[in-house]
């Protein structure tokens, strides 16, 4: 049986930890931080997850994405350099039209982006990106404004290269801040065109376009804008969930008549966004990895303190001996002072991490998960244990005789 | 005044047989303790004394068990102890033995009854009755007022007065006191010897004392002078 019992030690250890306030915060600092930053960081890459995930079910399930160039290595990350090769090459009027021809039961959407200064009699707005689709586009992404807010615009309207715009909710507040946009006029590139719509508030973005700062107008107003016949992508809307890798392979089918294999590519929105996911997954791992050498860094500003304590108490670890305690006791006693002092530290970073969390919620996606508490709070522990021993094994040593002789 | 006993119808409670302690410095090698031979009766008042160097710290931590001889038997009412491990002789010191210090080490930032209670961590003593035996032998030195005082808040007598309570909490055999008037005024030291012995007298208690100081020494019944690690002469009263 151990003695003293557990419960004496663990009190005695509190009593000892206590006596030294300013030294115990200031030990705990390496673990607190460490703990903290983990909390944060992964916390953070959660809440970006969440984010992406969240964007990508309101861009609207079952879209395939037929986009010009290698965008997908073949391991399922991103190919090297597709960002140019997406920029170099583009799709045509006749590419749409095949797609539209073949595939049964889908809905196909070309399209068209254009960056442009955008303004109004109110104000002016620098660089937004300017969608140009078919009617369909509307539904198919739920941009359909809602009551009172205008509306989407007709196929009419795109065949006869009616000049309308459907207004992201925030470019709307931006241009027209006093009054409702819908019916006003907007300048683009020199052309006036008219607000038939606004869209709902979809929600905060994290520095990209969103859908919120995104000007909506017919495929065809968007070409005449750009100067160029040519269409950036196409948006296949598969008729159910099910159907979605049939319809990619008919697609690649289709496109393989026209094209190399490498000049496009097909791709759904699970398959985008688990390649997000993973880069932030990489990104969040190898963040906490750097958080966690503070981890270690704390562990060792323990192992020091402790090793100061076992010094200073060199008198107090041989009369516990003269009187009875065996080297175990003292070795148990020193382990858990360790490890409280760890847990200290670990819990208080759990607490901070926490309201970190909180604090930077308002600006950023975060979320605590359960996980990175008990992980982070785990590791702690374990380097408590960890550099605890060496200290307490030093204490466990030391001769009675030696011990009680020291000054 | 010291019980005198006679030693012949008194039971041994400790046994030193041909004790030596070899000490090895590089090469050259040095006995602390050199063929000691001694009993210890039950109810004795022993006092050892010799000039410093003379080998009787290492007498005393050998009888203290806090260390093992080179060669020879420690014999601990009847048993060899001599060749026990270190764990062993951590639970027989806890059972058998009580110390006083001449530094009193008493844990600070620490109440004197916990002090007290200190060696009872390490024993077998129900937890529910250890609380009331601190406080009953802190009664019995004076210090009922001073239980939850911490060593900063006493005086270098009451200090030491606690560590004799903590001395007697676990009901030793063995009494063993090592200097235990060096850090304290005459008037203390007088208090703490006159406790000494009438913990002798009246409860029969065995005691040795380690001082440098003669005419201490002489207050024991029986003193054992040390000299370059010998027994070089033992007195009676």
């Amino acid at each position: 049986m151990l003695k003293p019992s557990l419960n004496d030690l663990i009190k005695s250890s509190f009593r000892s930890i206590l006596k030294n306030k300013s030294r115990t915060i200031l030990t705990s600092l390496g673990i607190i931080i460490g703990v903290t930053s983990v909390i944060l960081l992964t916390s953070i890459g959660n809440g970006l997850k969440k984010y992406v995930t969240d964007q990508f079910d309101s861009l609207g399930a079952n879209s395939i994405y037929i986009s010009p160039g290698k965008v997908f290595n073949d391991n399922g990350g991103f190919a090297q350099g597709s960002m140019a090769t997406m920029m170099m090459t583009s799709f045509t009027q006749k590419d749409f039209l095949a797609l539209n021809r073949k595939l049964k039961g889908s809905v196909v959407m070309p399209v068209n982006a254009a960056y442009a200064d955008i303004k109004s009699n109110q104000a002016l707005k620098k660089q937004v990106e300017i969608n140009g689709s078919i009617e369909e586009y509307g539904k198919n992404n739920n941009l359909l404004p809602s009551e009172g807010n205008g509306k989407w615009f007709t196929k009419e309207e795109n065949d006869k290269k009616t000049p309308v715009v459907v207004l992201g909710y925030k470019i709307a507040q931006t241009l027209f801040p006093k009054s409702s946009a819908v019916g006003k006029k907007v300048v683009i590139k020199g052309k006036t065109l008219k607000v038939i719509g606004v869209t709902d508030q979809k929600g905060a973005s994290m520095g990209g376009p969103s859908v919120d700062d995104t000007v909506y107008a017919p495929l065809t107003i968007v070409q005449d804008l750009s100067g160029k016949e040519d269409i950036n992508a196409i948006v296949v809307k598969a008729p159910s969930k099910d159907l979605i890798e049939s319809t990619k392979k008919e697609i690649t089918d289709i496109m393989l008549d026209r094209y190399d294999k490498d000049a496009f590519s097909v791709f759904d929105s699970s398959q985008l966004l688990s390649s997000i996911n993973s880069i932030i997954n990489m990104l969040t791992i190898g963040l906490t990895g750097i958080a966690a050498i503070s981890l270690v860094v704390g562990g060792i500003g323990i192992m020091n303190i402790m090793l100061v304590s076992v010094t200073e108490r060199t008198r107090e670890i041989g009369l516990r001996k003269a009187i009875g305690a065996y080297p175990r006791a003292i070795l148990i006693q020193f382990l858990i002072e360790a490890v409280i002092l760890s847990c200290i530290g670990g819990a208080t970073g759990v607490l901070l991490g926490y309201l970190g969390t909180l604090a930077i919620k308002p600006f950023f996606p975060a979320q605590v998960t359960l996980s990175s508490v008990i992980l982070a709070f785990g590791v702690s522990s374990l380097v408590g244990i960890i550099f605890g021993v060496a200290p307490a094994r030093k204490a466990s040593k030391l001769s009675p005789i030696e011990a009680l002789r020291y000054e | 005044m010291t019980k005198s006993l006679s030693q012949n119808n008194s039971k041994v409670v400790l046994e030193l047989k041909n004790v030596t302690k070899t000490y090895t410095t590089g090469n050259s090698q040095f006995n602390a303790l050199d063929g000691v031979s001694l009993k210890i009766y039950q109810g004795e008042f022993v006092s050892i004394t010799g000039p410093s160097g003379s080998g009787k710290s290492t007498l005393m931590h050998i009888i203290g068990l806090l260390d093992n001889p080179t060669s020879g038997e420690v014999l601990l009412e009847g048993n060899d102890v001599s060749k026990l491990k270190e764990h062993q002789l951590a639970q027989i010191r806890n059972i058998t033995l009580g110390f006083v210090f001449q530094q009193f080490n008493l844990l600070a930032k620490t109440s004197s009854l916990e002090n007290v209670l200190l060696p009872l961590l390490y024993s077998d003593i129900p937890k529910k009755s250890r609380s009331q035996i601190g406080i009953d032998l802190l009664t019995k030195v004076g210090l009922q007022d001073k239980l939850n005082n911490t060593p900063a808040q006493l005086s270098g007598g009451q200090q030491q007065r606690v560590a004799i309570a903590r001395a007697l909490v676990n009901n030793p055999k063995i009494i063993l006191a090592d200097e235990p008037t060096g850090n304290l005024d005459s008037k203390s030291g007088e208090e703490v010897m006159k406790f000494f012995h009438q913990l002798n007298e009246q409860e029969g208690r065995t005691i040795v004392f380690v001082t440098h100081d003669m005419d201490l020494a002489k207050q024991a019944c029986r003193t054992i002078i040390i000299k370059d690690g010998k027994i070089s002469e033992e007195r009676q009263c």
